[in-house]
């Protein structure tokens, strides 16, 4: 069984935020509430003030502390190593998104980010948050895909309707190869730098592992024990180091 | 059992006050509910994710394992100066059990849905569940023990035993709630072996100073009480309020120095909290009502004082403790702001209108003066 994973190499990433536009359409996000989100970070004044951006996917961590800390096991981790939740079983106490380091974690009933109200404009049908005019993947409410219903948390899936679909044995998902291309992540499918590679983390031969090995792959947060199975290419830096620390900011709430 | 003076105080305004308060707080909250569902409250996805009435839920089930510790003094450790106010204290743990609980189940997205799902999904991992089990069987062995008061029983050994196990249950269900927020590593304000202890001595001042409240609401005035009350609310009961509320000041204020000094990210929230002049309020009422209780006058405004500033406490815990956006970026540039909707507050006004009238509705009804024919 393979265990999927993610590299992205933040030397080829524009920040362009095709990744998390792909990802919305995708999953049929509301606004601001992006799985996969292009952050950005504003440090100093001029005449040298500095913007960095920093990819953020959920990590999908081997030890993902947001399912220990679940009461109904609805988040779990599937034999292919990723993270999931399943909205029959989310009561939404919303412990995992206290316990999430990354805060990639989302619960759309609350206070809508624009107006007008895009859960009012396309309201949705029996229990699901609303109802996009374009529809991404077919609802699976068990794996939390498709539109997220009221009441529960929803996170990245890895697009998992689409992995999960793919040949077993695969190394690699990627778009060089044409048969392979349906079963992409849509973050990866459409990076136009190609900063993204999705693969198996347990087969040696996959090119995230030998990227994460030829370029020093590291991990966000690493010191949290979650182990994320996300890596980042830095050129030898750490993987935070496109983030500025949150006290450089102004902390004035 | 002996019926005591009866009571004189405003139980009858209070429990009108509270019936009121329940039936336009729950209607406000559930107009809100149902027209927006949880978009009424101010908490989001990047904004503060456990909001006011996390923070209400907390206060009242601590205040509940505290009124547990001050009924637990005369029935569990044979204390029998206590026994006059342990059967109030037994029954106002049961309904601030409940009032807690009712905020809570306003505020997760699927609560019936939990009823199912935590038994036949159970997350040993999870200290959530382990709070469920814990206030579960407490709630549960309180109602047993009221019911044996309630029948006169005080001294058999299975009212005994009920009193140890309500006890033992509160205190490991209390500590399963520390663990809830101790355990986060990922976010420092909270983390800690120690926050089980911190709230252990929060819960018992929060118990104390509810049951010296109840007490004087019970009666009206000192002299109204009967005189076994009166020693107690002039002899025991503000000496071991005070000490256990030196503890507490002296908890918050080592929390706060270490916050403030150490430099891990996520504790620079600390400079946020004092510079809040709602942290000078929560300590300057706790370390008078600390100094008003030493100089013998009567306790009962230092515990209104002690729960208004144990309600800012909790508050500042709860909602500090997620101030520092995890991976927001520009979404959220500083720290993250958060105001509580009106929604959010009619549900404090809820928690607290259930406990009054609650509290009213069994002193009219349950005879809470009773105390054993020793006594």
């Amino acid at each position: 069984m393979a265990k999927w994973g993610m590299v992205i190499d933040l030397e080829k990433c524009t920040g362009c935020q095709a990744c998390s536009t792909a990802c919305q359409m995708e999953n049929n996000r509301l606004p601001g509430e992006n799985y996969q989100d292009v952050l950005y970070y504003t440090e100093g004044k001029q005449p040298a003030p500095t913007l960095s951006w920093f990819p953020r996917p959920c990590m999908h961590c081997e030890e993902p502390s947001c399912m220990h800390v679940c009461p109904t096991k609805a988040t779990f981790k599937t034999e292919d190593g990723v993270v999931l939740i399943d909205w029959n079983k989310c009561i939404g106490c919303k412990f995992c998104m206290i316990a999430c380091p990354y805060g990639v974690r989302f619960y759309t009933d609350e206070k809508p980010l624009i107006e007008p109200n895009i859960k009012s404009v396309f309201k949705g049908e029996g229990d699901l948050s609303w109802n996009p005019p374009y529809k991404g993947p077919q609802q699976d409410a068990s794996h939390g895909v498709g539109i997220q219903p009221n009441g529960v948390v929803s996170k990245c899936t890895f697009c998992y309707h689409k992995i999960s679909k793919a040949p077993k044995g695969t190394p690699d998902l990627s778009n060089d190869d044409p048969a392979l291309r349906e079963f992409v992540p849509a973050c990866v499918r459409t990076c136009a730098p190609t900063a993204r590679y999705f693969g198996d983390l347990d087969n040696p031969n996959s090119k995230v592992n030998r990227l994460i090995s030829a370029k020093k792959g590291v991990r966000l947060l690493d010191h949290t024990g979650n182990k994320p199975q996300v890596y980042y290419l830095t050129g030898g830096g750490a993987a935070g180091g496109a983030i500025p620390s949150s006290r450089a900011n102004d902390k004035k709430a | 059992m002996t019926t005591q003076t009866a009571a004189k105080g405003p139980v009858n305004t209070i429990m009108a006050a509270g019936l009121t308060g329940l039936v336009v707080s729950l209607g406000l909250v559930m107009v809100g509910l149902l027209q927006e569902g949880h978009a009424a409250f101010n908490t989001g996805s990047n904004g503060i994710t456990w909001g006011l009435p996390v923070v209400t839920y907390v206060f009242f089930v601590l205040t509940s394992t505290g009124l547990t510790f001050v009924a637990s003094l005369a029935m569990v450790f044979g204390f029998k100066d206590f026994y006059p106010i342990a059967k109030r204290c037994i029954w106002l743990a049961v309904v601030t059990l409940i009032a807690g609980f009712a905020s809570l189940a306003m505020e997760i997205g699927h609560p019936f849905r939990m009823l199912w799902a935590i038994p036949l999904s159970f997350q040993y991992l999870s200290p959530l569940n382990w709070m469920g089990v814990f206030y579960a069987a407490y709630l549960g062995l309180l109602l047993l023990k009221f019911h044996k008061v309630n029948g006169g029983d005080w001294d058999s050994g299975t009212s005994r035993q009920l009193g140890i196990a309500s006890f033992v249950a509160v205190v490991i269900a209390h500590g399963t709630l520390g663990g809830v927020f101790g355990s986060m590593a990922m976010r420092p304000m909270w983390y800690g072996g120690l926050v089980p202890i911190y709230f252990l001595l929060t819960a018992a001042v929060s118990g104390a100073a509810f049951a010296v409240l109840i007490t004087y609401l019970t009666y009206g005035n000192e002299a109204a009480m009967p005189e076994k009350v009166r020693t107690l609310m002039q002899g025991a009961m503000p000496k071991v309020f005070a000490a256990v509320l030196a503890v507490v000041i002296l908890a918050v204020v080592s929390r706060t120095v270490t916050g403030l000094w150490s430099n891990a990210d996520g504790l620079q929230v600390w400079d946020h909290i004092v510079a809040s002049p709602w942290f000078w309020i929560e300590l300057l009422l706790m370390v008078a009502a600390f100094f008003m209780l030493l100089t013998g006058s009567s306790p009962m405004w230092p515990a209104v004082m002690v729960i208004v500033s144990l309600f800012i406490g909790r508050y500042e815990f709860i909602i500090s403790g997620q101030l520092v956006p995890l991976f927001k970026g520009s979404w959220v540039p500083g720290l993250i702001s958060y105001t509580p909707s009106l929604t959010e507050w009619m549900l404090v006004v809820m928690a607290f209108s259930i406990v009054f009238f609650g509290w009213a509705f069994g002193e009219k009804s349950l005879n809470l003066e009773a105390a054993p024919k020793e006594q």
